[in-house]
């Protein structure tokens, strides 16, 4: 696998068909992937894919925007990938998709081999990413569904909504508004972010609960409808609020309502983007 | 001889602190350790390792208000909130009492800031020495070291029978009045062996890569966000603003960081610092350039929090590795 | 622990000096003289500074700003600064009326060393807002005119409507020895002065850089081509001052914003001369 991803990148960067290729390499720690760009063959020799590859590299694509660029893909960034394109963030023609098949995501540490597969994965129906333009790994039977993994879903939707308040100030009181989980999202690729604009200032600099609770609830419903989930939001965040929670809940929102799923089909807009006469609003029914 | 308290007076003496002073110390919320006020001794979380964020709140808050601004009758008054009362940081790593000596020359140059003053020195630091190193900790190659008493009041290094007492400063001696010491002979554990990290030259290494095409290269896979100035105990940019609430007008502090995209940009759209390569090299350039010439440290405490929770795996020890080598000979920059 | 002694005494460096907006003088569509006064009479009275030298200014509610100060203490007419609405913080003081109350914090920074000018020429070159911080020097030069040589004013802005200080334009004109040249990118129905760019102004005026000094205030675009044709008529480095402009909230050398590599503009600065800046790490 490993050798077929720089195969084709050093094919791709020496004919120029792409100036770049982010994928993966091998981090400080030895065992965990990390995000790398290789700009020459040279470099395409530190191209790695394994089951520590947990970034979803989609968003780097937006900064490159007019540059061809070749890039590693899991299933659930190929989604992510898709959502881009339909939002007109990426040129499908700018950019040369290695899709990796992927067998799951282990949840590991900084410097700590982990063994079990992240919770996203362990529910996950695709190994195959539904877009390439190449693929690498032995294509396989996708699995069915399961139950959502995180224990907490089902406490939470039994929940009554004072409840639920509570559970969420408990966590969104942690929050250092370090904005970790913008960055990583590949949702989030506004110029300027609501919590940034000074005028109207919509969120005072406050590092407080009120602006706390803002700041994820807002940034929930932007994804509603768009987050392919894929929890970089959730593994980035320093002290560790189960952002993936809320996500996943408005995603099950959307696909009850709409019954759409974000990146799945290309050239299908967003439920939040288009008005259908026929559509569930979920209001007096 | 050495003071030495058993685990039990332990509890009793933290419990006997929590009359007089807020005690802060470790403690587990949900899968984290964090440095949290606590009720009574048994909240504490010893083993703890590293908790996820620095002490550094207690003394430079995430939001913090510098004065209110409040008219009556036609009078406008100015007024700074009142003082804290007394703190103690109870268990806080000799890495991140470091950080608070780098924050030192900062706030308390003249002139001082009062309110980081008011509240150094108004909190006590009781020091846990660590037993065992992680793998993101490198303290003894910027300065420091597992078991350095140098930035605390009192260290504490466990021992069987207990803990060894350590008493540093008149601070701590005063914290320790309620403690039951005895006196024994014990030999204190030997530190844990770290890794060294090269930081020879670094200051000069630094400044002759800062036009280097490197920091471009490294700020490819950077995602700008500010986990690493957060968990850092040494960081200390910010943000001043006011606020309006309920009628209520303060002016605020709050924390901020340098890879932030607007950091820099004037009213007016200008930004000095426009690219992704020019806000990483700030970071690295003040903990490795600026602050040293400027103070004579490097603005790094070796605590690793940075390395091990950035998203991308930007490593500080790495960019020093690196840095080094461009000074050198020229390297394909490692991005 | 020495920088806790208990003897220094300390107050809050973020408090500001509580002032009353006494006038407010439309200096161009978008820019505004605020004068004002310090509300406690002995601050008033030890409010010290020089030209070149800054302070913040508070929008209460909003915020502070640094801002050049653009009168003279010994004037004892109040404090002034000429401000363009462009931001949040100057938006608010451009809707206050006089009356109001505003905070002023400081002076910060080091100031141009007029002293060390005396003898010699002086070329003062303002784009805009630009030639706000210079007022003050000008007007320094002109109450002392015999300790000083030729001074050269060149005044640019987008339009003649941009021209700040006009109303002083003619006590500078007339000073003796003094050249005021005035110009604009672009002119209207009533202007018969210079329609150019600064830069061509002065390769037209051609200043000679013997015994002289350039001092210096715009956008940065301004700055760059100007600073190229002074050094084409040999102006060295050394000889050219101007005053940057940076995003600060402390004026302390702590906020981490206004750096220029390892030199503060608010502590290190605002005052450099090019020599200086020729040794600064990244561009201002």
């Amino acid at each position: 696998m490993n050798q077929a991803i720089r195969d084709k990148a050093k094919e791709l960067l020496a004919s120029g068909a792409v100036s770049c290729v982010i994928g993966y390499d091998v981090g400080s720690d030895g065992i965990n992937a990390r995000p790398f760009f290789a700009y020459t063959e040279e470099e395409a020799d530190g191209l790695a894919f394994d089951q520590t590859c947990t970034h979803n590299l989609v968003k780097y694509l937006i900064d490159r925007a007019g540059k061809a660029t070749a890039i590693v893909v899991k299933p659930c960034d190929a989604r992510a990938l898709t959502v881009l394109i339909n939002e007109k963030q990426v040129k499908r023609e700018e950019v040369f998709i290695i899709g990796a098949v992927c067998h799951g995501i282990i949840e590991s540490t900084w410097g700590q081999k982990g063994s079990d597969l992240q919770g996203r994965c362990q529910t996950c129906t695709q190994h195959t990413p539904l877009v390439y333009d190449l693929l690498v790994g032995e294509p396989m039977a996708e699995p069915t569904p399961k139950a959502p993994l995180d224990h907490r879903a089902a406490t939470l939707a039994n929940m009554s909504v004072a409840e639920r308040a509570a559970f969420w100030a408990e966590q969104f009181q942690r929050c250092l508004r370090c904005n970790a989980c913008r960055q990583v999202c590949p949702g989030c690729y506004c110029a300027e972010c609501f919590v940034d604009q000074l005028d109207p200032e919509w969120v005072g600099i406050r590092i407080d609960l009120p602006e706390k609770w803002l700041w994820n609830t807002i940034r929930a419903f932007h994804l509603a409808g768009r987050c392919v989930g894929c929890d970089e939001c959730q593994r980035v965040c320093p002290v560790n609020i189960p952002l993936g929670l809320l996500n996943h809940k408005l995603e099950e929102e959307v696909a009850t309502l709409f019954d759409f799923r974000p990146g799945v089909k290309a050239d299908v807009p967003a439920p939040l983007e288009t008005f259908k006469k026929d559509e569930k609003l979920g209001i007096g029914e | 001889m050495s003071q030495l308290i058993s685990r039990s007076d332990l509890t009793a003496w933290i419990n006997a602190l929590l009359a007089e002073y807020t005690v802060i110390a470790p403690t587990k919320v949900d899968s984290l350790a964090l440095y949290q006020p606590v009720k009574r001794a048994d909240d504490i979380f010893m083993d703890f390792g590293i908790t996820a964020l620095s002490p550094k709140e207690w003394l430079f808050p995430p939001t913090e208000t510098l004065f209110t601004i409040t008219t009556q009758d036609g009078t406008m008054k100015l007024e700074a909130p009142p003082l804290d009362g007394k703190n103690l940081i109870f268990a806080i790593r000799p890495c991140d009492a470091r950080g608070f000596r780098l924050l030192d020359k900062v706030f308390l140059a003249p002139p001082a800031d009062t309110h980081y003053a008011q509240r150094r020195q108004n909190t006590t630091l009781i020091g846990l020495a660590c037993s065992k190193a992680l793998p993101q900790c490198f303290c003894t190659s910027v300065g420091g070291a597992p078991n350095d008493a140098s930035d605390v009041d009192v260290l504490l290094t466990e021992v069987e029978e207990g803990y060894l007492v350590n008493i540093v400063t008149e601070k701590g001696q005063a914290a320790v009045a309620q403690a039951k010491l005895i006196e024994k002979d014990v030999t204190p554990p030997s530190p844990p062996n770290l890794k060294p990290v090269s930081t020879e030259g670094i200051v000069e290494a630094t400044l002759r890569a800062y036009n280097d095409d490197y920091w471009e290269r490294l700020a490819d896979r950077c995602t700008h966000c500010n986990v690493c100035a957060f968990v850092c105990p040494a960081c200390y940019c910010f943000d001043v603003r006011d606020h309006i609430n309920q009628g209520k007008t303060e002016r605020l502090r709050c924390w901020d960081s340098c890879q932030a995209p607007g950091f820099t940009r004037v009213a007016g759209g200008y930004t000095p610092r426009p690219t992704k390569g020019a806000r990483l090299r700030q970071r690295f350039g003040h903990k490795l350039l600026y602050y040293p010439q400027q103070y004579g440290d490097l603005l790094c405490v070796g605590c690793g929090r940075c390395i091990a929770s950035c998203p991308v795996n930007i490593d500080i020890r790495e960019v020093m590795e690196d840095l080094q080598k461009l000074g050198v000979k020229s390297v394909s920059a490692r991005a | 622990m020495s920088l806790l002694a208990p003897e220094r005494p300390i107050t809050n460096p973020f408090l500001p000096y509580l002032a009353t907006v006494k006038g407010v003088t439309q200096l161009t569509p978008d820019i505004k003289l605020f004068n004002l006064e310090l509300d406690d009479p002995e601050v008033r009275e030890g409010f010290d500074y020089r030209p070149g030298q800054f302070a913040f200014v508070s929008a209460f509610g909003v915020g502070e700003a640094p801002f050049g100060l653009v009168s003279l203490p010994h004037w004892k007419a109040g404090v002034e600064f000429a401000l363009r609405r462009v931001g949040t913080v100057t938006r608010a003081l451009h809707d206050l009326e006089p009356g109001a109350k505003v905070g002023v914090r400081g002076p910060y920074g080091n100031y141009f060393p007029l002293e060390d000018y005396r003898g010699k020429n002086i070329l003062i070159i303002g784009g805009g807002i630009g030639m706000a911080p210079l007022r003050p020097v000008i007007r320094t030069i002109l109450e002392r005119r015999p300790d000083y040589g030729d001074l050269t004013i060149i005044n640019g802005a987008r339009s003649p409507q941009d021209l700040v200080f006009a109303d002083e334009f003619d006590s500078w004109a007339t000073a003796p020895r003094t050249r005021l040249e005035l110009t604009v990118d672009r002119g209207d129905d009533n202007w018969s002065g210079q329609v150019a760019l600064i830069p061509s102004v002065v390769q037209e005026l051609k200043p000679s850089p013997a015994n002289a000094v350039a001092i210096l205030c715009g956008p940065p675009i301004m700055i760059k081509f100007t600073l190229a044709r002074l050094k084409e008529l040999c102006f060295a480095d050394a000889q050219i001052v101007t005053t940057l402009e940076a995003k600060m909230k402390c004026g302390m050398g702590r906020c981490m914003r206004c750096n220029i590599g390892d030199k503060f503009v608010c502590a290190d600065g605002p005052v450099f001369t090019f020599e200086q800046i020729s040794h600064l790490l990244e561009p201002f």
